[in-house]
């Protein structure tokens, strides 16, 4: 296995190196400007993270981190209620499901129009996003649990509340953080749309405020930092789940 | 009925007991596809306290079924299902169920399933005995080394261990096992037996056993009902006598034994064969 890794990262070292050689090349042609070059972009990351980029970061993080706070909990919740309760299931889900429909990014002007220009829109549209994701996750989490485990733990006289907290809920857990896997990558999208309507900061601003300047190095730079942004979130958010399915093989 | 004694000196264990449990005329019907399919037709079983009562029969006779009646998971089509004179609605807590397939939660380690029973409200106890018990119920079905391991990752046969250990160490008063040793191998299958009967003696404790070995419900049961083919009906009943403590193993060598083997056998080869030429 450690064998065939290494074998695996060396060919790939050469790919990369040979894919950023060509752009570098294709970037001093005629119109390499639309392009940029790898060196122009490394510049300009040095150079926006000397002009403040941590804060751009840490708005976006921060916008992604409310959300995910608000959405996802309340997602959650509801969630376990409506897979509880089917009364409750046959008023709602409708309900969601029609909500759901709606384009997320569609919300965007609606959420700016009513919540100005800071940061608290972006918040809302993570919020928004997260909530459905998590929701529909954690209500498939509790339909999917095994009826027979729950009569198993019945029969050893378990209270209805204790049918939950021990059957229910750990095998709806499951569910709920792959529901996080892809709700992680919906809330960066999410505050990067908000921000690329109107924002002042984050990361989402740099990408339209360089494309508006046409800067194409600009661009680059901050969907490179975007990439990264991503890559760490998503990595995160995995490493968690293997800590806490540590049973599932 | 029909009582065989295995040796001479074989006195009935179960005179004067009451009874525990009684399925009066008891029939079920499953709907699949539009269509209705009689599992059990016309049953009629009682069985009485500290008895250990084995179900034999083709596969699809219905045996699980009783069970799951017993345990008040099914309801019957027809006829009535008591427990010590109650009518049985709604899961019946007094027993300890053992499915075929095994219940144990893939997120709990061994020992974690093992605990689940004792951790609950309605049986609350010390950590400390809880922890002597669990040693003790870990040791007994030979899981040691194996506590922290979870159900992914140990075999068919160990998950039976686990099962059968987690039902065994709240002591319910009655045990429902559908085929707990089906999966082992011939060594610990007989290990397995031994010990369920010390345990079921020692705590007195009432069982209904369903399994397809023949060798298995003589060996084990004080009462063993032949189940026929799909409709399940029992076709024959044998009440089997023999020395205590049984001798799991020697017992199986005594020409009483293999003659009431063949008795059964005969009884139920006519839906067995059914079923193999189907």
């Amino acid at each position: 296995m450690a064998a065939a890794l290494k074998d695996v990262w060396i060919p790939r070292a050469v790919l990369l190196a040979l894919a950023l050689a060509s752009w570098e090349w294709a970037g001093h042609s005629a119109n390499g400007e639309w392009i940029s070059r790898p060196s122009a972009i490394v510049i300009r990351l040095g150079e926006m993270i000397g002009a403040g980029l941590h804060i751009d970061i840490a708005v976006t993080l921060g916008e992604i981190s409310a959300g995910l706070a608000i959405g996802g909990p309340a997602g959650v919740l509801l969630g376990l209620w409506l897979g509880r309760s089917p009364l409750a299931a046959g008023l709602l889900s409708p309900v969601v499901v029609a909500l759901n429909s709606i384009p997320f990014v569609a919300l965007a002007p609606l959420m700016i129009m009513w919540f100005g220009l800071g940061v608290l829109p972006k918040i809302v549209l993570v919020a928004l996003v997260t909530f459905f994701i998590m929701f529909f996750n954690a209500y498939s989490g509790v339909l999917a649990v095994d009826r027979d485990l729950i009569d198993g733990l019945w029969l050893m006289g378990a209270a209805p509340d204790e049918a939950f907290r021990k059957v229910v809920l750990p095998g709806a857990a499951a569910w709920i953080m792959s529901g996080l896997k892809s709700a992680v990558p919906y809330a960066l999208i999410g505050a990067t749309v908000g921000e690329m309507m109107l924002a002042r900061r984050g990361i989402g601003h740099l990408v339209t405020q360089a494309a508006s300047q046409f800067d194409m190095t600009g661009v680059y730079a901050a969907l490179f930092v975007l990439m990264v942004l991503g890559i760490v979130l998503s990595e995160a958010v995995a490493l968690t789940e293997a800590r806490l399915l540590r049973w599932r093989k | 009925m029909t009582v065989c004694r295995l040796s001479g000196d074989a006195q009935p264990r179960l005179q004067g007991r009451e009874t525990m449990i009684e399925l009066r005329k008891v029939s079920k019907s499953f709907e699949t596809r539009g269509r209705s399919v009689k599992a059990l037709d016309t049953i009629n079983l009682s069985v009485r306290e500290h008895e250990f009562v084995a179900l034999v029969g083709p596969s699809g006779c219905g045996k699980s079924t009783v069970l799951n009646m017993l345990a008040g998971l099914m309801d019957p089509s027809a006829g009535e299902v008591t427990y010590r004179g109650e009518r049985v609605s709604g899961a019946n807590r007094r027993v300890g169920y053992m499915t075929q397939k095994d219940t144990l939660l893939p997120w709990r380690t061994v020992e974690d399933n093992i605990r689940i029973a004792l951790e609950l409200r309605c049986r609350s106890s010390e950590a400390g005995e809880r922890g002597a018990r669990l040693r003790e119920i870990i040791d007994l079905v030979g899981l040691n080394g194996f506590e922290k391991h979870y159900p992914s990752e140990i075999s068919g046969g160990m998950r039976k261990r686990a099962a059968l250990a987690r039902m065994l160490i709240y002591e319910p008063e009655t045990l429902l096992l559908d085929e707990p040793f089906g999966a082992l191998d011939a060594q610990l299958k007989i290990i397995m037996q031994r010990e369920l009967l010390r345990i079921t003696r020692v705590r007195n404790m009432t069982v209904v056993f369903v399994t397809h070995d023949l060798a298995e419900a003589v060996t084990l049961a004080d009462r063993v009902c032949v189940f026929s083919g799909r409709p399940g009906r029992i076709r024959a009943e044998r009440e089997v006598l023999a020395a205590e403590p049984r001798d799991v193993v020697g017992m199986r060598f005594t020409p009483e034994f293999g003659a009431l083997a063949e008795d059964l056998w005969n009884e139920l080869k006519d839906d067995v064969g059914k079923e193999l030429t189907t």
